[in-house]
């Protein structure tokens, strides 16, 4: 029986399409199972885990803005080991490729967090050095080459999954802070995460978001996260999946010509819960038309 | 996807708007309306039921005009498309006998519904609606329906005249203010009081976390959780 053309391999991990729902906007896939058919996607990418977990940020989470929408959920989760026990078994049950996001305060709970995780049944370690929502480490490791490659050294001398290192677009040097991940061991890489952005309140004379600042995602930051990725992927030899706005099957064909093997979609699916399944459809409507064997064909073409 | 059968203001700033073709739900639950293809207001909008006929498969929203997206809402017309997501939420468990209904402003809009069920569950059992409003009053003739007493109160707060000490349930939905003074006199007198509680959400459905608020039984989720909880629960919250 010939393959799927939409099928692909990232990181030794086959995925029977390139479309990854993107961490933080589908939980461990309880929620949107009951509303979709979700073994139908290429993966899941869970809710960002920290070592003991947290409750997350106070005050106004969420703002919409033109074409998108700030937050500032602060990291939400149960710990590490409440995933590993409760929820990794459920998403293996759904079909898609398990990736858990495992972020930190630390050095240690991010070392911590992966030896749990290597008693899990997952298929890829999605390392967070980026979420811009968190005080401590989050993103403050993804800004610096040195720093953002000695967490993923370390992180993959531990990990028995492959590391895919999610990288913030909030870093000065992206292109010099990839290669460093990748010298390092990683294995692969997400871009981008979201954009540091601000909201205020003009008639209350205040920041709308505790934190003042929050991450831009969405529509609107579409051509931003395409370049970066474009930069990334013509700059490493490991697999790139973008990330970035992406809301139809047109947009995450940008994404793959630009030189990502796969892609995350997250802020569309609040808007639209079925926009993974239509990009999903698109893609394969794509390969019929343009007679591609297989769409991988496409990837980094510009 | 949904169609529009009406959309007529029927007070200042405030809307009622008909739709079919989406699934009928239960008082207290709600849909996140979007207009299709607007990407520019990228989210849908979490609106209540305010009356749902599963008769005729007709879903009610009545609702205020206080941002960009729910202006845009009452810009659209009869036949128009609309992306009504849904119903999602826990609705109102209903209790057996004497029901006090109270809402304040917008929050008026899903207790109709809830009379409706209360009254159609048992023709016999007492409702009693306090609704009160800024200025302008809306759906009091619609309560009339279904409730043995509606008092309207224009200006000033209507729990100051709720009776928290009969043996009755108790709803409420409104303003924060409002929902803070009812959770009080409701403490007070030991009442069964249950709230629903809104705030800005993304999905609806329970994954972004963006709805969250504290609880005595830890973080719940406004939208998935609720977003009808006990006073009890979430007097933190409010």
């Amino acid at each position: 029986m010939p393959s799927s053309p939409l099928c692909l391999s990232l990181c030794g991990v086959a995925l029977q399409n390139p479309v990854i729902a993107a961490s933080g906007t589908f939980g461990f896939g309880h929620e949107y199972a009951e509303i979709l058919d979700v073994s139908r996607l290429g993966g899941i990418s869970g809710k960002g885990l920290t070592l003991h977990g947290s409750a997350g940020n106070k005050g106004v989470r969420v703002y919409e803005t033109p074409a998108g929408m700030l937050n500032s959920i602060g990291m939400e989760n149960p710990g590490v080991q409440h995933f590993v026990d409760r929820e990794a078994a459920f998403m293996r049950a759904l079909g898609p490729a398990v990736i858990a996001n495992l972020g930190g305060h630390c050095e240690e709970d991010y070392l911590e967090g992966t030896r749990l995780l290597n008693g899990a049944d997952i298929d890829i370690l999605e390392l967070n050095i980026s979420c811009p929502n968190v005080k401590a480490g989050g993103m403050a490791l993804g800004m610096l080459p040195d720093t953002a490659a000695d967490i993923t050294r370390k992180v993959k001398a531990v990990s028995r999954h492959p590391v895919m290192v999610k990288l913030s677009p909030n870093a000065s040097e992206l292109v010099r802070v990839a290669r460093a991940c990748q010298e390092a061991g990683a294995d692969a890489l997400s871009l981008v995460n979201t954009i540091l952005g601000m909201a205020i309140d003009v008639k209350e004379k205040c920041a709308v978001f505790d934190n003042i600042y929050a991450g831009l995602s969405g529509p609107a930051i579409l051509p931003i996260a395409l370049r970066m990725v474009h930069q990334v992927a013509h700059a490493v030899s490991i697999p790139v999946v973008g990330l970035g706005g992406i809301a139809s099957a047109e947009d995450a064909l940008k994404f793959m010509m630009a030189g990502a093997r796969a892609v995350q979609i997250g802020t569309m699916s609040f808007a639209n819960p079925s926009a993974m399944l239509e990009v999903i459809d698109g893609l394969a409507g794509y390969c019929a038309s343009e007679g591609l064997s297989n769409l991988q064909e496409i990837v980094g073409i510009i | 996807m949904a169609i529009i059968q009406s959309n007529q203001q029927i007070a200042q700033g405030i809307w009622r708007m008909a739709i079919s073709g989406a699934p009928t739900g239960r008082a207290g639950q709600f849909f996140m309306l979007r207009v299709p293809g607007a990407v520019n207001l990228l989210l849908g909008r979490p609106i209540s039921i305010c009356q749902s006929d599963a008769g005729t498969g007709e879903t009610t929203f009545v609702y205020q005009t206080v941002g960009r997206g729910t202006a845009q809402f009452a810009t659209l017309k009869p036949g128009q498309e609309i992306d009504a997501q849904g119903p999602y939420g826990n609705g109102f468990s209903l209790k057996e006998g004497h029901t006090v209904i109270i809402g304040g402003g917008i929050g008026t809009a899903p207790l109709l519904q809830l009379a409706k069920e209360l009254r159609v569950g048992d023709p016999d059992r007492r409702i009693d609606v306090y609704l009160g409003f800024r200025e302008e009053s809306y759906l009091e003739n619609a309560f009339e329906l279904y409730a043995d007493s509606v008092t309207v109160k224009r200006g000033g707060f209507v729990t100051g005249d709720v009776d928290f000490s009969l043996n009755a349930q108790y709803y409420a939905c409104g303003p924060a203010p409002m929902l803070r003074a009812v959770a009080n006199a409701a403490e007070k007198a030991n009442a069964t009081l249950f709230l629903s509680l809104e705030k800005h959400m993304a999905c609806g459905v329970g994954a972004c976390l963006g709805c969250t608020c504290q609880t005595n039984g830890g973080r719940k989720r406004i939208c998935k959780d609720g977003p009808v909880f006990d006073y009890r629960e979430v007097r933190d919250a409010i």
